[in-house]
């Protein structure tokens, strides 16, 4: 199912001063699709979700989830979020600690008014597809951080809603479960047509799972693309900067040659993956530091190549993280676990075109 | 949403004003009228008379140290009390619930009466039996001293605290003091500079909740104050309106309102001195255990002070009432006085068809009442800590107005507002009093449990299609219930003693019990004050047990539907 | 036969001096008791305790219900006034000190009735046509005798001043219990001989620094108990705590003085005729013997005496009737020599 959201806006008052917690956002979220919501903590991208989900009232705009308006403020509509048919997994999975797992995840369907038999079959397919099998009568207080997540995934979906929204579901498992928990959760959801609206923080998580992402910033959404255009072909300087590790370098347009586009910058002339930019305006160059091949010694100046200084060389586990100073700039670049390079060592830097990305200034 | 919260919150500011604030205006009102009644010519003249005489400056010094003293000591050993209880391997922990709760059962002006029969300076009990052990000369306590008003009144309050301040350490989370630890401060130091501040919010509702409530406490300055001639508000007030025979209510009520005045004030202060998130203890969502301190060597020396205090505190004073049911007359424990001992006043309460009657409606009030009350303060709370609208504050404010104001003047309010309705001189009128006037007791409990209830418990139901009814009732409620059964207790308890407006409204049919025993106290009957005193007690125990029961029946409730489907 | 018309005939009979004829006052009730009965009941607010027994003995007789309700003096001209004035009085009749109930007349809330059942009382028993006084609130000092041998014990008012019973003497507030304020200045006017001797005993009595309770409830436990050996209170005492081990004094002829017990029936009574019956009642030597003898009681009805050693012989006089200006006037006093 759809979701369309316009001019939606949401003001807080905090210590005296307005928030605006979203500034007139429009959005489609595809049907059964996988979409994200990235950003920085308060970007708004909580309060949109739970403006969606009817736990926030915003101040202004519409909500319609498929052909339904949920929520808009000119037409004088408030569907209460639990006539709305959605199913919802928090960042605490709000487990009911009173109920077992049986009954939490049966919730949905009791109060539907759904008979026993129908509950029990229902209950018992949900917690088959979390891979919950024999645990339903436990009480929920006696699960691990990973099963109550899953219980509250199978509550969320077994009164088989149209659209299931997320909020940060993976950010209270430790790093190696959310790994794992990050992939079931996407296999499960492409079992099944469901529109998925995701909320996190983690850039990871949001290129892992995401069929489309959606940053925001400030109460407003900067870009929407696939996980692939947001970190290759980013628009934005802010979103090429949020969803990876990149360095970000003042550039002047020169003008377009070759189907290339050229700037000038600090470390020098670049060729880089073609915008349509007039010549002598304001870019930002990003260069990824995985793209930066090191070389050992001193190359002669040209297109895409510099030559600098190793001033720090980490390991962190599969890749040697390097601070290169170039043209009194600091430089993150990535080398091989085997590298011969040390600290101190000068070293050239050259990058193909297509990896000179240009965003805005 | 907004739109049912703020209905919500308008209509429970409706009921709680209408309750609250009816008799406080009338009270108002009549400090303003000249004569008797609340309504008549306007005149500031009471105002004048009540606030230019010379004698008030010591009564309101010798107030303040009454009221911060004995609160202080309140919450100071409810914190101790808590502490011990939730946080270290004490043993002998069934003690603590006893001695947070049979305090609260027993009439004040009776366990004021213990008290002086213990400790006054003639030959109190444990006078006597200090200077023959000791071979002492005089006296060493003198109970009637605003020291040993101080010390009855925070031994009377400190459940409230108790009941406020242990929850809120149970849900401490301990990481908090783990990483104080880490950075190198002591076991004191993480004690002083982490875990108090962060209790802060409990311990100053526990605090104000105590100097509001011993302002507007009188047995005690009644029992112990006036034998040692300390005058506080409350004694004060009473020698305002009990001389003469046409007291006037309106110059009482005058001075009530610096009382209810100071009692809002401190209300506010408490407000946005725990502004916002910090109000509360916040709780994280992940299960955690609070790890147990060991006390070492401190282990059974703790153990033994807190016998000492619950023998202090509880079987001092019942065994006191006992002694004196069943003596003929007020007599020191002797040889005589046991071979003296009988049934006889225990006999004539039975055989007193209006002690009966007065058992019965007691009994109703208390149980209804506390009911009623419960579900009032779960609505009342639920807006204050949950949905925290713009009227919140003053809702909040509201639960307190009677309650804050002197007791012996508020039910003369009730009077001059319910003789102006249908209710008046009925059972029901006094069930709205009782409520209206202790709100505190069961929201604060309850603002307490809600606290511990996270908001997506309550949202994921909503998201599954529930109601807000249904979430209430599955949901919330259940979670609730330590916090239902503590606001339960604390006002079916506090119903069935209630003496300051039951004796202004109480009519033929409507007898309660603190009537009965304060009639038996006029005539100086002490023999069947106690004998209707322990049945008094011995209803509250039965009371607390059965709140005790359903709600460890509720909450075993899931457990048990489990076990049995295993 | 309408009320007025009866009270007619009755003043009427009186004056011809018939009412010697009539056969008993409550005969005289035939008319009335009908009417009670049809009315059900009688409410009665009060001020004296422990009379459960004497209104289930008007139950019992009349087949009227009696209904009970204490009302403590501070709270009674409070509670009376604001019921009245919402039109709400429940009372039938009320019974309360005089000067409580002579301001409820100033206010028009009390009606004029004259019980046959009082044709023996004295005429000072009588200040008015509504109220009706029935008994005295006596006071004085009891002393606990296993305590304090009778050589020893205080034979007059001014042995209460002797230094030997410092700090050994408990009594109500005299700065504002209105009963201790009202008998203390009765002893000025009708026990000692000048204002002078008076006030040498007042502060005699203050320097003994007697210990201050609430009002006279809490003065009989502290006396049994040995916790003091003297209390200013109420010879009452002798009889519902029997057989604790108190005596009164003085013995020797000097009066006993006492805030006068009122009633009266209400000018609005629900129940008017049930109330009549209720006065007769009360005032009847049956209801008097049980005031007498199972609660203490003073009373007025001639020949009766609560059970208590050589009160028979006792001069029990009331105490003139003291206003709230001059209470407090007294009290204000009194709190400047005790407390002071």
């Amino acid at each position: 199912m759809e979701i369309r959201v316009e001019g939606l806006t949401k003001h807080y008052v905090a210590e005296g001063r307005t928030v605006k917690a979203l500034d007139r956002v429009d959005l489609t979220i595809p049907a059964n699709r996988i979409f994200t919501l990235l950003g920085p903590s308060g970007c708004g991208k909580t309060t949109l979700l739970r403006c969606i989900v009817g736990l926030e009232t915003p101040d202004d705009g519409e909500i319609r989830i498929g052909n339904e308006v949920v929520w808009s403020r000119a037409r004088g509509v408030a569907v209460p979020t639990e006539k709305r048919g959605l199913g919802m997994v928090f960042q605490t999975y709000a487990i009911w600690p009173h109920m077992s797992v049986f009954d939490n995840v049966a919730y949905p369907l009791q109060v539907r008014g759904v008979d026993r038999a129908t509950i029990a079959k229902k209950v018992a397919a949900a917690l088959q597809f979390v891979q919950l099998v024999g645990l339903d009568r436990r009480s929920a207080t006696r699960l691990s951080g990973g099963q109550q997540q899953r219980v509250a995934l199978a509550r969320a979906l077994v009164a088989e809603p149209k659209v299931i929204l997320f909020d940060e579901p993976l950010s209270n498992l430790d790093a190696k479960l959310r790994e794992e928990t990050r992939k079931e959760l996407k296999r499960f959801l492409g079992e099944l047509d469901i529109t998925a609206v995701y909320v996190t923080h983690d850039r990871v998580e949001a290129l892992a799972l995401s069929d489309s992402i959606a940053v925001m910033r400030a109460g407003s959404i900067v870009e929407i693309g696939s996980p692939q255009k947001i970190y290759f072909h980013a628009d934005h300087r802010f979103v090429a900067d949020f969803i990876g590790r990149a360095n970000l370098i003042p550039a002047t347009v020169r003008g377009q040659a070759d189907g290339l586009t050229m700037i000038d910058c600090a470390l020098g002339a670049f060729a880089c993956a073609p915008r349509e930019l007039p010549p002598g305006s304001e870019a930002t160059l990003c260069l990824r530091p995985e793209f930066l091949h090191l070389h050992e010694g001193a190359t002669r100046p040209g297109h895409n190549v510099v030559t600098g200084r190793i001033e720090s060389l980490a390991f962190v586990g599969e890749v040697y993280e390097a601070e290169i100073r170039a043209a009194d700039l600091l430089l993150l670049a990535r080398t091989g676990p085997d590298t011969a390079l040390r600290e101190g060592d000068t070293v050239s830097l050259a990058v193909e075109p297509e990896h000179c990305l240009l965003v805005s200034a | 949403m907004n739109d049912r919260s703020a209905r919500l919150t308008y209509g429970l500011i409706a009921i709680v004003g209408a309750l609250t604030v009816a008799p406080v205006a009338m009270l108002a009102f009549g400090s303003f009228t000249a004569g008797l009644d609340a309504f008549g010519h306007f005149t500031l003249a009471k105002y004048v008379a009540a606030y230019t005489d010379p004698a008030l400056l010591k009564v309101l010094g010798n107030t303040v140290i009454f009221v911060v003293g004995s609160t202080l000591l309140a919450t100071v050993l409810a914190l101790v009390l808590a502490y011990l209880n939730t946080r270290t391997d004490i043993p002998g922990k069934f003690l603590f619930g006893v001695l947070a709760i049979v305090p609260m059962m027993i009439p004040h002006v009776l366990f004021s009466v213990a008290w002086a029969l213990l400790a006054n300076p003639s030959n109190g009990l444990i006078n006597r039996a200090l200077m023959d052990a000791f071979a002492l000369d005089s006296a060493p306590f003198d109970i009637y001293s605003l020291s040993g008003m101080i010390l009855v009144e925070g031994l009377l309050n400190m459940p409230i605290a108790y009941l406020i301040i242990a929850p809120a350490m149970a849900s401490f989370d301990v990481s908090l003091e783990e990483s104080s630890r880490v950075f190198g401060a002591g076991t004191w130091r993480t004690l002083l500079r982490i875990t108090l501040p962060v209790l802060r919010p409990a311990i100053l509702a526990a605090f104000v909740l105590g100097i509001v409530r011993s302002l507007a406490s009188y047995a005690v300055p009644r029992v112990l104050g006036m034998p040692g001639r300390v005058e506080v508000l409350a004694t004060y007030l009473f020698e305002m309106i009990s001389v003469g025979f046409a007291p006037d209510y309106g110059k009482a009520a005058a001075l009530g309102m610096s009382a209810l005045a100071t009692s809002i004030v401190l209300i506010w202060v408490y407000r946005s001195l725990t502004s916002e998130g910090g109000r509360f203890v916040t709780i994280s969502s992940r299960g955690w255990r609070p790890t147990v301190v060991p006390l070492g060597r401190m282990r059974m020396p703790l153990f033994a002070l807190v016998t000492l205090l619950s023998f202090i505190v509880i079987v001092l004073p019942v065994a006191v009432l006992a002694y004196t049911s069943f003596v003929p007359y007020s007599m020191v424990p002797s040889m005589q006085a046991f071979a003296q001992m009988s049934w006889r006043h225990w006999t004539e309460v039975f055989a007193d068809a209006t002690s009966l009657l007065a058992l019965r409606n007691s009994v109703f009030l208390a149980v209804v009442g506390a009911t009623v009350g419960v579900v009032l303060s779960i609505f009342v709370a639920y807006v204050i800590v949950k949905l925290r609208t713009r009227g919140a504050a003053l809702l909040e404010s509201l639960t307190y107005l009677s309650f804050s104001f002197p007791g012996i003047v508020i039910g003369v309010g009730f009077m001059w507002f319910f003789v102006h309705t249908p209710l008046y001189a009925t059972l029901t009128a006094l069930l709205v009093g009782y409520i209206a006037t202790y709100l505190p007791y069961g929201v604060r409990p309850l603002a307490s449990a809600f606290v511990q209830v996270h908001a997506h418990l309550e949202e994921s139901s909503l998201v599954c299609g529930a109601s807000r009814m249904t979430t209430m009732r599955r949901i919330i409620v259940p979670l609730l219930i330590p916090g239902v059964v503590a606001a339960w207790i604390l006002m079916a308890t506090m119903f069935l003693r209630e003496l300051t407006l039951s004796v202004v409204l109480s009519r033929p049919g409507s007898e309660v019990l603190a009537v009965q025993i304060l009639g038996f106290a006029d005539d100086g009957l002490w023999g069947k004050l106690s004998a209707l005193g322990i049945v008094m007690i011995a209803i509250s125990t039965a009371l607390v047990l059965l709140a005790s029961l359903v709600g460890r029946w509720f909450a075993s409730g899931a457990k048990a539907r489990l076990e049995a489907n295993a | 036969m309408p009320p007025l018309d009866r009270r007619t005939f009755l003043h009427l009979a009186g004056g011809a001096g018939l009412a010697a004829a009539l056969p008993s006052a409550l005969a005289a009730e035939g008319g009335d008791l009908a009417k009670a009965k049809a009315e059900g009941r009688a409410v009665f607010y009060a001020n004296i305790t422990a009379v459960e027994p004497v209104v289930a003995a008007f139950t019992a007789e009349t087949g009227v219900k009696g209904e009970y309700t204490r009302i403590s003096s501070s709270k009674f001209v409070s509670t009376v006034v604001t019921e009245a004035q919402a039109g709400k009085l429940l009372a039938d009749v009320v019974q309360a000190p005089l000067p409580v109930l002579e301001l409820l007349r100033e206010k028009g809330i009390l009606a004029p009735y004259r019980s046959p059942a009082a044709a023996g009382f004295p005429d000072w028993s009588r200040p008015d046509d509504s109220i009706q006084m029935f008994g005295i609130e006596y006071v004085s000092y009891l002393y606990n005798k296993t305590q304090v041998k009778d050589a020893d014990a205080p034979k007059r008012y001014e042995d209460l001043a002797d230094a030997k019973w410092k700090n050994r003497i408990v009594m109500a507030d005299p700065a504002s219990h209105a009963s201790t304020i009202s008998w203390l200045v009765g002893l000025k006017e009708k026990v000692f001989a000048s204002e002078n001797d008076w006030m040498t005993f007042v502060k005699g009595l203050a320097a003994n620094r007697p210990m201050f309770v609430a009002s006279f409830g809490p003065t009989p436990a502290p006396i049994e108990s040995g916790e003091k050996a003297i209390g200013i209170s109420m010879p009452k005492y002798i009889v519902t705590k029997a057989p604790a081990p108190l005596a009164w004094g003085p013995r020797g002829g000097q009066p006993l003085l006492g805030t006068p017990r009122a009633m009266a029936i209400t000018a609005k009574a629900p129940h008017p005729a049930a109330a009549r019956v209720f006065m007769d009642f009360w005032l009847s030597p049956k209801a008097a013997g049980m005031l007498a003898k199972d609660v203490g009681e003073y009373v007025l009805t001639p020949g009766v005496f609560p059970p208590i050693d050589g009160i028979h012989a006792a001069k029990v006089l009331p105490i003139r009737d003291l206003d709230d200006a001059e209470i407090q006037k007294w009290g204000a006093q009194f709190k400047q020599i005790f407390k002071g």
